[in-house]
């Protein structure tokens, strides 16, 4: 069983963690603001925090295509129309892609409630759909907010909502699925990647399974769910040891009953909040009591957040930075606005993880494989950027596969932007600069929430000391500070 | 690897390789039991080097070096290897199949591509040989798992984590230069993830170098300093006992490499600080001796090119050209492809030539499946099995190998494999780079002669 963490060993250091792991980090001011809650506040203020749906509406362009109407359109047009139409609507949709993600991270960025954000990535990596097949911003928008809304809810819930959500309809060839002609595709991920993780599970089970979902249809006209009785097989399925003539969501039922469901995600909140390979005492832990609450995510996240396992050393600063946490992170504790919209898209694209394009449907592997020689040197660069010491030159893109069955060479170029950066004045108080020793205590709570080693704060110290604190060193200082293996780790 | 291999000029307050470093370290014996793991990792390595007969020096200047080109999306072998002669062919692929008169002739049975016509120049000059009917048993269709399957040389039934490349590196490159494993791209393929993780990946040499917005230099110091591990990091020691050795009670969370996250971007950033200095030096030196096609491909391999003209000390390259996922309509897609793919391997190959390189290296392609013999009501192809292989260099045995599968006898609607893809990898490994092919794969594979 989990310890929970005493009150009052409640501060500063754990009020950072909560704040970087439930969320994506603050400024030196919110740290201090959300360790003033206390921890049982704080906890709370993650686990319900304010709707922000007012704050970020639903884009103009969320709508759906009338592919009816869009077909009768195109018939009566002539060749040459049909063509300048559909690459109107091309140039349309792509910027829809660019719109969507920017929406996103804006989101994250700027919602007072960051924790259901942070939530919602999660589940976006674990029912991981891409852009790249479904092709439509407008579904990618919806399974967003259906993630979004059952973020903190009841996972089975989530599951049925998203076996009939429309674009993973597309992703996983669904809504292809017919009586005579089932397709395994999602029976399998259902299994395999979103609840019962492989080998928990056997083929025979994955067929019957599929025979379940059949019947799942999109509609021509407003692209919503549809059920097709007469697609449905309706016969008797034996599945996972149960027999009966299985609906979709009976077979959810039944896979929400093996243990190996509550304990694989488990687990993996575990893994993404708070550090990789726990021991499989304290996953039966949090696995047991997610079960015994129907699924309950809410519980489940305030043991794992109360824990003294969570504010542990194997927890506290060692994991590392996501490239959406990176990006979002440096944009708070830099105070800097999210407003380089292509810098944003073409660097997480780089750095290899661009939201609604995850690689495949096992989503993104994470922690060490975020970072190899040239993503680790990109992350520094992108830092010089970001301090705005000058444009970040991008590199055509060009995806090198490994786990990328389909990569989307993507080879614009556009011209480098520049970046004016953080405002210094704001984010460096004149009164720490007088004090190398203070300036760089100060900067490093608010790059790292932490101190570094004496050896590497000492070499702080000397830079300042030889250089100064103007402007320009002080840019340079920052981004020193942001090229080292340490502001990979949050 | 002696000192006179360096190919530039040490900057004073450049570590450029581990060994430098180690050495450097060692001169404070006392602060040796504070090293992080990997360092402890490698000093032990070095002194179990000479013991070690499988353990190779790699030099770059010297010594095979093998290229691994993949396919990624499915490679259509049957229209890239074309069965021309076979009525079974013409039925299955009304649509999409390669008119018999446009096939470049192999023999009377099999073709080639009408865009890989250079390729058919190499295979006359004997710079090429084509294997046919690769795969393995209970083929999965998947594109993740497959490639897997590919990457790491397993049975189809069961899950590995290292690569079969990183399995080289770990049995044969023990104190290596983390350049010994080359991914061209921002990615590092699964085949190179090893016990002892080396290797490094980039894409664009002139980028592959840290930039800052300092014109003193002062900060280029600074940086080198905060990317080369602190031997005397108190956060390894216990503060209690006067400075014993911490790492007792081990680090926090250590991984299955005993290594922690920050150890792990410590030893990646001194990777990425040393082999950038090196990668940009020839990158300026040497450019490409050849025109390369302008395509991510050519791209890639003219990279390749430059940085063994430089002598890089790598012993694998990898590189990847995507796209071939053509399920629809794939006609036009597969033909641009193909003509890619030939246009880059030609200039490649005369790079080489060029170079006096052709002996010393061997490409390698590779797909995670064929696809379906049929094709479907879109008019491209599902996923499949089995396909060809293509080996190049100077010192290969040329020819056709293999049978091309039975277009009647299907396994599941599939072309059935004759040769398993790890008797490939087993013969590259003992005949090519001189590792001990059954220690790296786990059981000895049948041999081809294709070396």
């Amino acid at each position: 069983m989990l310890t929970p963490l005493q009150s009052r060993q409640w501060d500063l250091q754990k009020a950072a963690h909560l704040l970087n792991r439930a969320g994506f980090g603050g400024t030196p001011d919110e740290i201090k603001a959300f360790c003033m809650l206390g921890f049982d506040r704080a906890v709370q203020s993650v686990l319900d925090g304010p709707d922000d749906s007012a704050q970020f509406p639903k884009p103009a362009w969320a709508v759906p295509r009338n592919q009816v109407e869009m077909r009768q359109t195109m018939m009566l047009m002539t060749d040459a129309d049909r063509k300048a139409m559909q690459q109107d609507l091309q140039k349309q949709y792509r910027q829809n892609d660019m719109d969507l993600i920017n929406w996103w991270l804006g989101r994250m960025r700027y919602s007072p409630n960051p924790y259901r954000e942070k939530m919602t990535l999660f589940w976006h990596g674990h029912f991981a759909t891409s852009v790249m097949k479904v092709h439509e911003s407008y579904l990618m928008w919806m399974q967003n907010e259906t993630l979004r809304q059952h973020a903190f809810g009841n996972f089975g819930l989530m599951v049925k909502a998203i076996s009939r959500d429309p674009a993973m309809l597309i992703w996983l060839d669904t809504r292809e699925s017919r009586k005579d002609h089932p397709n395994e595709n999602f029976a399998r991920e259902l299994m395999e990647l979103f609840t019962l993780g492989i080998g928990n599970y056997t083929e025979a089970d994955v067929q019957e399974a599929a025979r379940a979902f059949t019947g799942y249809r999109l509609d021509p006209v407003d692209e919503s769910f549809r059920y097709a009785p007469m697609q449905h097989d309706t016969g008797e399925k034996h599945f996972l040891g149960e027999s009966g003539s299985f609906s979709g969501d009976d077979v959810i039922d039944i896979i929400l009953r093996q243990p190996s469901c509550s304990r694989f995600i488990a687990r993996k909140l575990w893994e993404y909040y708070a550090y990789q390979d726990p021991s499989p005492a304290l996953v039966n832990a949090l696995a047991w009591n997610f079960q015994m609450s129907g699924y309950e995510i809410r519980p489940l996240m305030n043991a794992i957040l109360r824990s003294a396992e969570f504010y542990s050393p194997d927890a506290v600063r060692t994991q590392i930075k996501s490239p959406v946490q990176w990006v979002i992170e440096t944009s708070k504790v830099l105070e800097t606005a999210m407003d380089r919209p292509q810098v944003t898209v073409n660097a997480l694209r780089q750095l290899g993880q661009l939201p609604f394009a995850p690689p495949n449907v096992k989503g993104w592997d994470g922690g060490r494989s975020w970072i190899t020689t040239s993503t680790l040197l990109f992350r520094y660069n992108m830092a010089n950027f970001a301090v705005g010491n000058g444009p970040l030159r991008m590199e055509q893109f060009r995806r090198v596969a490994n786990n990328n069955p389909n990569p989307n060479p993507n080879r614009n170029t556009f011209d480098a932007q520049n970046f004016e950066g953080p405002n210094l004045a704001r984010i460096i108080p004149q009164q720490v600069r007088g004090d190398p020793r203070r300036l760089i205590a100060y900067l490093c709570f608010r790059l790292f929430q932490d101190p570094l080693t004496p050896r590497d704060t000492q070499t702080f110290i000397k830079y300042v000391s030889d250089h100064g604190t103007d402007d320009e060193t002080l840019r340079e200082l920052l981004h020193l500070m942001m090229s080292t293996p340490q502001y990979q780790l949050t | 690897m002696s000192d006179s291999d360096h190919i530039i000029e040490p900057h004073t307050s450049t570590l450029h390789t581990r060994r430098e470093f180690l050495r450097t370290s060692m001169l404070g014996a006392a602060v040796s039991f504070t090293l992080p793991v990997f360092l402890q990792k490698t000093f032990f390595t070095l002194d179990a080097m000479a013991a070690d007969s499988a353990v190779q020096t790699i030099t770059g200047k010297d010594g095979p070096i093998l290229i691994v080109l993949q396919l990624a999306g499915g490679n259509d072998g049957m229209n890239t290897v074309i069965p021309y002669a076979d009525d079974a062919y013409y039925r299955a692929r009304p649509i999409i199949g390669i008119k018999k008169e446009t096939v470049i002739k192999l023999n009377d049975y099999a073709g080639l591509n009408p865009g890989l016509a250079g390729l058919k120049g190499l295979y006359d000059e004997g710079h090429l040989s084509i294997l046919q009917g690769v795969g393995y048993p209970n083929p999965n269709r998947s594109h993740f798992r497959s490639t897997e399957i590919w990457q790491t040389a397993s049975d189809s039934d069961k899950v590995e984590t290292d690569g079969w490349l990183g399995r080289y590196f770990d049995s044969c490159c023990k104190g290596a230069e983390p350049t010994v494993g080359v991914a061209i791209g921002n990615e590092v393929p699964q085949s190179f993830a090893s016990s002892e993780p080396t290797s490094v990946s980039f894409s664009r040499p002139e980028q592959y170098r840290w930039m800052n917005g300092d014109r003193t230099g002062a900060s280029e110091q600074v940086y080198r300093e905060m990317n080369t591990p602190d031997p005397t990091d108190m956060r390894m020691l216990d503060a209690n006992d006067g400075g014993s050795i911490g790492s007792l009670s081990g680090p926090p969370i250590s991984s299955r490499h005993g290594e922690t996250n920050l150890e792990f971007l410590q030893r990646t950033a001194l990777d990425a600080e040393a082999s950038s200095d090196k990668v940009l030096a020839i990158a300026r030196k040497y450019p490409a001796s050849v025109t390369y096609p302008h395509s991510p491909l050519g791209d890639s391999l003219s990279l390749v090119g430059r940085m063994i003209a430089g002598g890089l000390a790598t012993r694998v390259y990898y590189v990847s050209q995507g796209g071939y996922d053509t399920h629809v309509n794939q006609v036009a897609t597969h033909a641009r492809l193909m003509t890619e793919l030939n246009d880059a391997l030609v200039a490649f190959a005369q790079d080489m030539k060029t170079q006096g390189n052709l002996g010393r290296v061997m490409l390698m392609t590779f797909s995670e499946f064929g696809r379906r013999v049929t094709q479907n009501a879109s008019n491209g192809t599902d996923h499949g099995a089995a396909a060809p292989m293509f080996i190049m260099g100077g010192g290969i045995k040329p020819g056709l190998f293999g049978r091309y599968p039975s277009l009647t006898a299907l396994n599941a609607g599939d072309l059935a494999y004759n040769v398993d893809f790890r008797s490939v990898y087993a013969t590259i490994l003992d005949r090519w780079l001189r590792a001990p092919s059954k220690q790296v794969l786990g059981r000895q594979f049948p041999l081809l002669s294709l070396v």
